[in-house]
């Protein structure tokens, strides 16, 4: 048996990046009030439920990896669902190698015990004009003009 | 009869505008820079464009994305559809992709592949690699005065050059000759070990369906002169100023260029 944990990694300066795509499909036409931007890493582990010990280290190995995480500019957060929610649209690349790299995980040199697997997603936000989850067709627009290339990318949404 | 007008594109970000130009030069071409907030007036009355290496709008969203609806790019695509020449390079080369101008089956004008971040590992490459000729010369004007199975040394430098798309689209762009340029080694050789990326195809480089566009991700404008040169032939080269300025092949795709447009 196996549970899921989504931990995401915010930014807590401006995101140029969030606001560069903002600009860009406003000018394409997407309606949208704002975006927001996060790194997002969703756990695969070995347990039915996450005893608290074990989201602990997970998550000081996570504080630990500098290229992931810097205290200085970022937040990290245990998402309250392993899944997205209105208004928020998951990114993540199909890549050849995805299959294979199941297994115990390693990070930041450690393999941690009874994780089995990660996924990395970029996970946007988006929000209409009064700050509220914007509706899915919206959601759906903003991936098909910039956010997702289906090419190579998978999007996940409500 | 007044030499056809090429544009170099400048995104914020491009990096490689300098060495474009200078190799487009070297070829003959009557190139020159044109930046992001140049009239659009100015930009249609071009006759051919350049899209160079870099990181255009930081690779942000990803690598191309947000270039690819700049507002240079609806020249661009204007040119494109009208018959005009096309060459992107690297990032350039990105920027094509996700503009849709390449590899266009069917003549659409969307994101059919990308360059997805290199296999196994994800990380930047800057490595020298060779390509060869994948197709007839005369599929893509931009080839077409190169000799069948040309070889031109150049410099890959990318995180993002692996050629992904789902399995059918890929399956009709090498069925339907899109596959330009693939990679190969110093003898001509298309080996596995030769490839990278990990890219699709083994493909370096992709056309669209008409050929008048051409997403290229290794530089070849890196590789012009021998002083730019991986082999012995630098090394033979060192203290002869005339030697080391000798072309050193990449060059040959910017001639070829050049003599499509003459």
């Amino acid at each position: 048996m196996t549970a899921q944990l989504a931990v995401e990694v915010v930014l807590t300066i401006p995101d140029n990046e969030a606001e560069t795509a903002l600009a860009t499909l406003a000018r394409l036409g997407v309606p949208l009030g704002g975006l927001e931007r996060a790194d997002l890493y969703r756990f695969e582990i070995e347990l039915v439920e996450i005893e608290p010990v074990e989201r602990e280290a997970l998550l000081a190995a996570l504080r630990s990896l500098e290229t992931i995480y810097n205290p200085n500019k970022h937040a990290l957060r245990v998402r309250a669902e392993p899944a997205p929610q209105p208004g928020e649209l998951w990114v993540d690349e199909i890549h050849p190698a995805a299959a294979a790299a199941r297994g115990p995980v390693r990070i930041a040199g450690r393999t941690l015990g009874g994780v089995r697997a990660v996924e990395r997603f970029t996970a946007w936000r988006v929000v209409d004009a009064e700050g509220r989850p914007a509706a899915a067709e919206v959601v759906a627009l903003a991936a098909e003009t910039l956010l997702c290339n289906p090419a190579f990318q998978r999007s996940q949404r409500v | 009869m007044s030499r056809a007008r090429v544009g170099v594109l400048v995104f914020p970000g491009t990096n490689s505008e300098d060495e474009t130009l200078r190799a487009c030069r070297a070829a003959g071409l009557d190139a020159r820079l044109v930046h992001w907030n140049a009239e659009l007036d100015a930009v249609r009355a071009l006759d051919a464009y350049v899209l160079p290496g870099g990181f255009a709008y930081e690779d942000r969203v990803r690598a191309g994305a947000i270039a690819a609806h700049d507002r240079l790019m609806l020249a661009v695509k204007e040119g494109a559809a009208a018959g005009k020449l096309v060459l992107g390079i690297c990032n350039g080369a990105q920027i094509l992709l996700e503009s849709g101008l390449a590899p266009g089956l069917d003549g659409e004008v969307r994101p059919q592949a990308g360059f997805a971040k290199n296999a196994p590992l994800g990380k930047f490459r800057s490595t020298h690699v060779y390509v060869k000729l994948a197709a007839a010369p005369p599929r893509c004007a931009i080839t077409a005065s190169l000799p069948p199975d040309a070889v031109l040394p150049a410099w890959a430098s990318h995180c993002e050059g692996r050629l992904a798309a789902q399995p059918a689209t890929l399956e009709r762009i090498a069925r339907e000759g899109h596959v330009t340029f693939v990679y190969c080694d110093a003898r001509g050789e298309a080996t596995p070990g030769a490839v990278p990326n990990g890219s699709a195809l083994g493909a370096a480089g992709l056309t669209n369906r008409a050929g008048n566009v051409l997403a290229l991700m290794p530089h070849p404008e890196r590789d012009g002169w021998t002083f730019m040169h991986h082999d012995a032939r630098r090394e033979a080269a060192r203290g002869a100023t005339a030697a080391m300025l000798a072309p050193s092949g990449g060059i040959a795709l910017f001639e070829s260029l050049a003599r499509a447009l003459s």
